[in-house]
């Protein structure tokens, strides 16, 4: 159950969702992503991606135009 | 006060209209509504870059640069738009009126911030990627907008071309972002 985090702070489409996907495949069922963006369409296309995989995923504003996105891989 | 604002962003409505990101087929129809009260009111459908160009032109006139004899500005119509400026350019108020909506739609949402640049590899790609797209959009007489968008909605083959150059291009485009910038 470990906890891995990933700064794509700054960064724009796609590449949040290209690092969430790559990030994603070194992680063991059970453990927890925590995405750092802010970019609102990364906002939208992160998570229905990890949706679509299947994971479980939460999305929180932490700031003005600030969002953790948490992915817990399921599978 | 504090109260106040506290209670609208958790209003319902205040959430769906400027918080949350409409769906695509929301937007997609905005953009067609518009799009038929802009040829219905200009005779034209919307475009965008070709007033960027005029934008260089305005700024670099005054540094003495001459466009008169440049093919692309010889025509009547294009020699009447640079002499008339800005306020009476319709494009290029329009794209101010972008650029000013954006703004404002990301105030209004609460999520307007100044973003760090990441790396020098960055400030790169984004100079090298925005010069190439102004450019092919020059060559191709139009962006993903007037190109696109315009002309596959006035059913012209050439939006149709223009898509799949766009798409093969997206495919390079990708490519040489994941090999530099990831």
């Amino acid at each position: 159950m470990k906890e891995y985090r990933l700064d794509c702070l700054g960064e724009a489409c796609p590449i949040p969702l290209m690092k969430t996907e790559k990030k994603m495949m070194d992680l063991q069922v059970g453990d927890m992503l925590i995405v750092m963006i802010d970019h609102s369409c990364a906002m939208k296309n992160v998570p229905e991606w990890a949706r679509t995989q299947g994971h479980n995923v939460d999305i929180e504003e932490v700031d003005d135009g600030e969002w953790e996105i948490f992915i817990e891989k399921v599978k | 006060m504090k109260e106040f604002f506290l209670k609208i962003s958790n209003n319902e409505i205040y959430q769906r209209l400027f918080k949350n990101p409409f769906s695509y087929v929301a937007g997609a129809t905005l953009l067609a509504f518009f799009n038929v009260l802009t040829f219905v009111f200009t005779g034209n459908g919307w475009g965008v870059t070709g007033a960027f160009a005029n934008w260089a032109v305005w700024t670099l006139q005054p540094l003495g640069l001459d466009v008169s004899t440049w093919p692309s500005f010889a025509s009547e119509a294009a020699q009447k738009t640079l002499a008339g400026g800005f306020l009476s350019d319709g494009v290029s108020v329009r794209n101010l009126g972008i650029i000013l909506g954006a703004l404002l739609a990301t105030l209004l949402a609460s999520q307007f911030k100044i973003k760090k640049i990441k790396s020098v590899r960055q400030v790169v790609a984004a100079t090298v990627g925005g010069l190439m797209m102004g450019y092919g959009a020059r060559l191709a007489s139009g962006c993903n907008i007037g190109a696109l968008f315009t002309g596959t909605a006035n059913l012209s083959v050439s939006g149709w071309v223009f898509a799949a150059t766009l798409l093969l291009g997206a495919y390079i485009g990708s490519k040489i972002l994941k090999k530099y910038l990831m």
